[in-house]
């Protein structure tokens, strides 16, 4: 009798102590405390981690992931998914670095130009994806293999880099310059991160894409343009990865067909880490991109303590799959 | 049953004429799009409902409006292909009272329903809200302007937002137009669960509540924008036996508060236990109307399947047993 009090006593208590870390199923606490893990493990693992150079460096290296999985939690959030950020991210690079480079346009010009085609073709995977009724996994499949294609056709499969004593400058306005010692990436990164989250928790636009993420029909039944929503979240990790593309030419003074391999699951896993489920409907921007962080630490840490890079898919994996027992939500239990 | 009474006084239906046309002459309410117009000036010139000949439908015969019906429905059918789902179907609904919807499967209730919320469009009859000729083509034309909310069997709520996010969903207050109102919208939610005599807090993710609590905030909604009629579809399926009663007294409050409540139900008890009135579909016919005196189950199963209203029913017209459940007489005059 005692003891069977004892255990409920202790039951509750280490309910409120888990929801005291962890909050609800999509709370950002989730992914800060993947990240405050991470950092805790990185400095035991290697004193030089905790190091403001180091931290400069991670964080500018893992901007343009941290903006690609801003576009793709809104995507993930109504419940459909983008592979295709990636070949965006290379596509409207290279495009940005075509038209500088060899049509004389100006920094700002290709940006903006990079930018736009991000847009459109987030439009049209928006369009073929609500009009058509083709799913999301399919189409950006689809655009996943195209725009690498695009990409490679751009300088015959080479990459893009200014030559050598040519006045073309390659820095897009400066993006990656830095201020206040902190790389300009990292400032664009913030600005996109906070941006998107204040979008999401402060309008009622917001509001709707997690209503249509969580329950389409009860979106339709208040009379949201469920599809709109939908186009509009194609556009933004469009239009985001296109950002990121350009952040990447300018930071690494070129750009290549491949520059983004691998990144569209990296963006993926980081907004899984970061509490939103595959169903869409909950979760945070903020924790989308921490934990697209904590990917970027976990590459980090591998470089610092000297192991081969081969290691790296391993350690994603597992704390992949340690994110996805968080991310099965109380609905399961109950 | 019932002894709230509106506070217009009803005449015997046979002897009110001149009110309605007179209301019908008045041209298109002031508020009315140029859509409404061709409807409006039909409505004046001519009766458009009215098929003679054929007087399938007891109820009200012209194509007038009652007067002080909130909303008429007349001669309105709705076909699927060749099948007749709702045929020449002609009813009134009165503020503060509840009617009882039944009928067998494919009889044309949730037709019916969703012809008066705008998710199918009549293919014939007309509407008059407060006495004026409306059209109902679209679920927002039916919410803001005849202010109809519908309470679905599968509720329309998103699992994952919060019970205001919920009851807010696609009219949310707003500052500056584009940001939402979270203080604002989080009280008002506050004050309408309290008015609904619920512990329900604002903030609560709606998926921890239990259906009867999340049929609450479904309702809340139809209070919080001042909702004049109450659609409910099969509203018990999803709560527990032990709350069916709670959800009855519910009923009975939303009557005290003014609202008109359309109950569609198999559980033909809790008819018997809220309703003013009975109307009985049939093959997608108004087959009767029938005060709520000393009904039976057995009395509504006799009538579902196309049997003789009792003595009581006197040819099954709502207004007719309406006004001898407020005069408590059997006859036409008293």
């Amino acid at each position: 009798m005692v003891s069977a009090v004892l255990t409920r006593e202790q039951g509750v208590s280490w309910g409120r102590l888990g929801r005291l870390l962890a909050g609800n199923p999509g709370s950002v606490r989730r992914p800060v405390a993947f990240l405050a893990l991470a950092v805790v493990a990185s400095t035991i693992a290697s004193p030089s981690f905790l190091t403001l150079a180091n931290l400069k460096a991670l964080l500018t290296s893992s901007s343009f992931l941290m903006v690609l999985a801003c576009g793709e939690a809104y995507v993930v959030l109504m419940g459909m998914i983008d592979l295709g950020v990636e070949s965006m991210l290379s596509c409207a690079g290279m495009l940005a670095a075509w038209l500088v480079v060899f049509h004389g346009f100006a920094g700002w010009e290709g940006f903006l130009c990079a930018l736009a085609f991000g847009m459109v073709v987030g439009g049209g995977v928006g369009l073929v994806v609500t009009r058509l009724r083709v799913p999301s996994f399919v189409v950006t499949l689809g655009t996943y293999w195209g725009l690498l294609g695009i990409a490679l056709l751009f300088n015959a499969g080479n990459y893009i880099a200014p030559s050598e004593g040519s006045h073309v400058t390659f820095t897009f306005g400066g993006i990656a310059n830095t201020t206040f010692g902190v790389s300009n990436l990292v400032f664009i990164m913030l600005g996109v991160v906070v941006v998107a989250q204040l979008a999401l928790s402060y309008t009622p636009v917001g509001l709707w894409v997690k209503a249509v993420g969580s329950n389409e029909q009860a979106g339709k039944a208040v009379g949201l343009r469920t599809r709109d929503l939908k186009v509009m979240a194609f556009v933004i990790s469009g239009s985001l990865a296109a950002l990121g593309g350009v952040m990447m030419s300018a930071w690494q003074a070129s750009i290549y067909p491949t520059s983004g391999s691998g990144m569209s699951l990296q963006a993926i896993a980081g907004v899984i880490l970061g509490g939103i489920p595959f169903t869409g409907g909950r979760g945070t921007v903020v924790g989308a991109a921490i934990g697209a962080l904590v990917i970027g630490v976990i590459n980090d840490i591998i470089v610092l303590v000297g192991l081969s890079s081969n290691y790296e898919y391993i350690f994603v994996a597992t704390v992949l799959v340690l994110a996805g027992l968080q991310a099965r939500g109380s609905e399961f239990v109950k | 049953m019932s002894t709230a009474e509106p506070s217009q006084a009803l005449g015997p239906p046979a002897s009110s004429v001149a009110g309605p046309r007179h209301q019908g002459a008045d041209g298109p309410p002031a508020g009315s799009s140029v859509g409404q117009a061709g409807n409006s000036a039909a409505a004046d010139s001519g009766p458009p409902g009215e098929r003679t000949g054929q007087r399938a439908s007891p109820e009200p015969s012209g194509p007038e409006p009652s007067p002080g019906a909130l909303l008429s429905v007349r001669g309105v059918s709705k076909h699927f292909g060749p099948v007749k789902a709702v045929d020449n179907v002609s009813l009134d609904f009165y503020p503060q009272e509840v009617i009882g919807l039944i009928g067998d499967n494919g009889a044309g209730k949730s037709t019916l329903l969703s012809v008066l919320t705008g998710y199918h469009r009549a293919d014939e009859g007309s509407f008059f809200y407060k006495g004026k000729p409306v059209s109902i083509t679209s679920p927002r034309e039916s919410r803001n302007k005849l202010r109809i909310e519908m309470i679905y069997q599968q509720l329309q709520l998103a699992r994952d937002l919060t019970v205001w996010e919920n009851m807010f969903l696609g009219e949310e207050l707003r500052i500056f137009g584009f940001v939402s109102d979270r203080r604002s919208m989080r009280r008002r939610a506050g004050e309408v669960l309290e008015r609904l005599n619920s512990k329900i807090r604002p903030g609560d993710i709606l998926g921890n509540l239990s259906g009867g609590e999340q049929q609450i905030v479904a309702i809340g909604r139809a209070i919080l924008f001042d909702r004049d009629i109450i659609l409910m579809d099969e509203p018990t399926a999803a709560i527990s036996a032990a709350k069916v009663e709670d959800f009855l007294q519910l009923v009975r409050d939303l009557r005290a508060l003014g609202k008109t409540v359309i109950l569609v139900s198999h559980r033909l008890e809790d008819i018997l236990a809220v309703a003013d009135a009975v109307a009985v579909l049939v093959l997608g016919k108004l087959h009767c109307v029938v005060p709520n005196q000393d009904l039976t189950v057995s009395d509504l199963v006799h009538l579902m399947f196309g049997g003789q209203a009792p003595a009581t029913a006197s040819g099954g017209n709502l207004a007719q047993a309406r006004w001898q459940l407020r005069h408590g007489g059997t006859g036409g005059g008293a």
